[in-house]
């Protein structure tokens, strides 16, 4: 095959009012590649990531110049029988056959997307296939030996599913994988039990040409100095422990820091005028509140990647990460930009230390700028796709 | 191209190793006794049921003796609190000593009753104690138990650094396809 790059990606979501996750992730890598290569899009209908209902309409669609089409799910997931079984699997008496309920209950289960994807992959027509989140069924059930490179971002967190059997046919399948972080790669060679091929490459961000601090604060009132929030405001983002130790701080220290809260909130926010909730923004306000922010706070103990840490990073502020999880861990030593805390006390001690070092803050400010640029800049992130493609087609060549 | 390994411009471990010898400073030898009796005393709620105990409870039991207590010797008995008529009524009661000791023993009652009173002084000065214990127990398990989330972090990345570094030892043994 010569001339011109013909790619395939699939996913699970995919549209522009996902604006976070694996299916941004995917987006975003489209976009980027589109210039440089035939790209499509395989995905299902849905929006919804709880039950999976249909709500896109299905085929074939132009999503800022990349060529989409979506098939149906076929079977909305049954909330109460993903738990069970989820429960199930977490056993370590657990049968092959729990496995393989869990995924038809995990979904989005639409047959349709995986024969197109496997018939797509027996013809050859595509260089390369690209999948995201090795989870979902989509990839699970579509990731199986064929003549076409696959390549798979696996964007796995440390929850201990991807030591599960059912996942080794599409991890066998994968010709390279595309980590987001050393961790992640670290995780999933240890648990397969042998180097895997790929590199460590993450995501870019959509990054604006300007930020206006005085417009975020003029335009939500919002004064002194604050500790941002960004993200689904939910008990699996570590936000009920966030709210904790922040009026912890607050009462014991006196601080004026406010908290602000960027995100759809599925869990209720205090009632504390410290605790500013503003909504799900737009990019621009998204890209305002973080230059006007004295630091972001990430409470999550499960990343694999976290993409805020890096936009607060290239916005050149400082990031307060749950040092549970290894990822946010590992991203604030290489990248000099971020400070970690494993309870309340390292939280205050965090906290009072970048409030009473301006200089530090400006200096971890710059540490995680260089490191974006270094690491996450547009041209890097293409440089290494490219390479990666071509090393899996030579390796399906050979 | 690889992801290099530590920031060079901002030394992470050593500002996080600051914060932590900070926190051990100000925990070392978790609580003095002062701080200990003072927390006791001005925040027992935080230590008992609010609703069960008086926030002031040891104040007044430390300070207002002759309101739960009572002072008694062998004398205490025949005192009277009726001024110079009370002098003269003392004064009989006690002439009549012999005779009221013809009908019963008070010496017992007066020996328990002095016994009880002490009891009470004492039982007073425990409770203050097993309060202080009490703070100082809670303030321990609460320092023990972010000693223990901390050791479980440090494990853990300990493991997974081993991990690593066996995996490492892997990849030089046998290359790697690409990367």
């Amino acid at each position: 095959m010569t001339g011109r790059l013909k790619l395939g990606f699939v996913v699970q979501r995919y549209g522009v009012e996902i604006a976070g996750g694996a299916e941004y992730h995917c987006r975003l890598i489209a976009e980027m590649l589109r210039d440089h290569a035939d790209v499509e899009v395989f995905t299902t209908c849905a929006l919804d990531y709880v039950e999976w209902k249909n709500h896109y309409p299905e085929g074939e669609a132009i999503l800022n110049g990349v060529r989409v089409t979506r098939f149906p799910v076929a079977r909305q997931r049954d909330i109460l029988r993903f738990a069970a079984l989820s429960d199930a699997i977490r056993s370590p008496h657990h049968a092959a056959a729990d496995e393989e309920a869990w995924m038809d209950a995990q979904g989005p289960y639409a047959p349709a997307l995986r024969d197109h994807v496997v018939r797509a992959a027996e013809e050859g027509g595509y260089d390369a296939l690209i999948f995201f989140s090795y989870r979902y069924w989509t990839t699970c059930r579509s990731l199986l030996p064929s003549r076409t490179p696959a390549l798979l971002a696996p964007t796995a967190e440390d929850d201990g599913l991807y030591r599960l059997p059912l996942f080794r046919k599409a991890f066998d399948a994968t010709t390279q994988f595309v980590f987001n972080s050393v961790e992640e790669r670290l995780m999933l060679e240890t648990a397969l039990g042998r180097p895997l091929p790929g590199e460590i490459v993450g995501v870019g961000s959509a990054l604006p040409a300007a930020m206006d601090e005085a417009a975020f604060r003029r335009r939500f009132g919002i004064e002194g100095p604050f500790l941002l929030y960004v993200g689904r405001i939910d008990l699996n983002k570590g936000c009920p422990e966030l709210f904790d130790h922040f009026l912890r701080y607050r009462k014991e220290t006196g601080s004026n820091l406010t908290l602000v809260l960027i995100g759809r909130a599925v869990l209720p926010i205090p009632q504390d005028p410290s605790v500013r909730a503003i909504g799900f923004l737009e990019d621009t306000d998204k890209w305002n509140a973080l230059a006007a922010c004295m630091a972001l706070a990430i409470p999550s103990r499960l990343e694999s990647l976290s993409m805020v840490t890096l936009e607060a990073f290239w916005a050149e502020r400082p990031v307060v990460a749950n040092a549970h999880c290894a990822v946010l861990r590992g991203q604030c030593r290489r990248s000099g930009g971020g400070l970690y805390y494993t309870n309340y006390d390292e939280f205050r001690g965090i906290l009072e230390t970048l409030e009473g070092d301006a200089p530090l803050r400006a200096r971890m400010g710059r540490s995680g700028h260089a490191y974006f640029e270094k690491n996450y800049a547009w041209p890097v992130i293409l440089e290494k796709y490219l390479r990666l493609i071509a090393a899996a087609r030579r390796a399906k060549a050979a | 191209m690889s992801i290099e390994i530590e920031s060079k411009d901002v030394d992470v471990r050593k500002i996080m190793s600051e914060i932590r010898e900070r926190i051990a400073e100000k925990k070392r030898g978790l609580y003095t006794d002062e701080e200990i009796r003072e927390i006791a005393e001005r925040k027992l709620e935080a230590v008992l049921e609010t609703r069960q105990f008086n926030p002031d409870f040891l104040k007044d039991f430390k300070t207002k003796s002759e309101v739960w207590n009572y002072t008694f010797n062998p004398e205490t008995i025949y005192k009277t609190s009726r001024g110079g008529v009370g002098g003269l009524l003392g004064t009989i009661r006690n002439l009549l000593k012999p005779i009221q000791k013809l009908f019963w023993n008070p010496t017992p009652m007066i020996a328990a009753l002095s016994r009880q009173s002490d009891l009470n002084l004492y039982s007073v000065q425990m409770l203050t104690n097993l309060t202080l214990e009490l703070t100082r127990m809670n303030l321990e398990v609460q320092e023990l138990r972010a000693r223990l989330q901390q050791t479980d972090a440090t494990l853990e990345e300990l493991r997974k650094r081993e991990r690593a570094l066996e995996s490492l030892a892997v990849l030089k043994e046998q290359p790697k396809s690409t990367s």
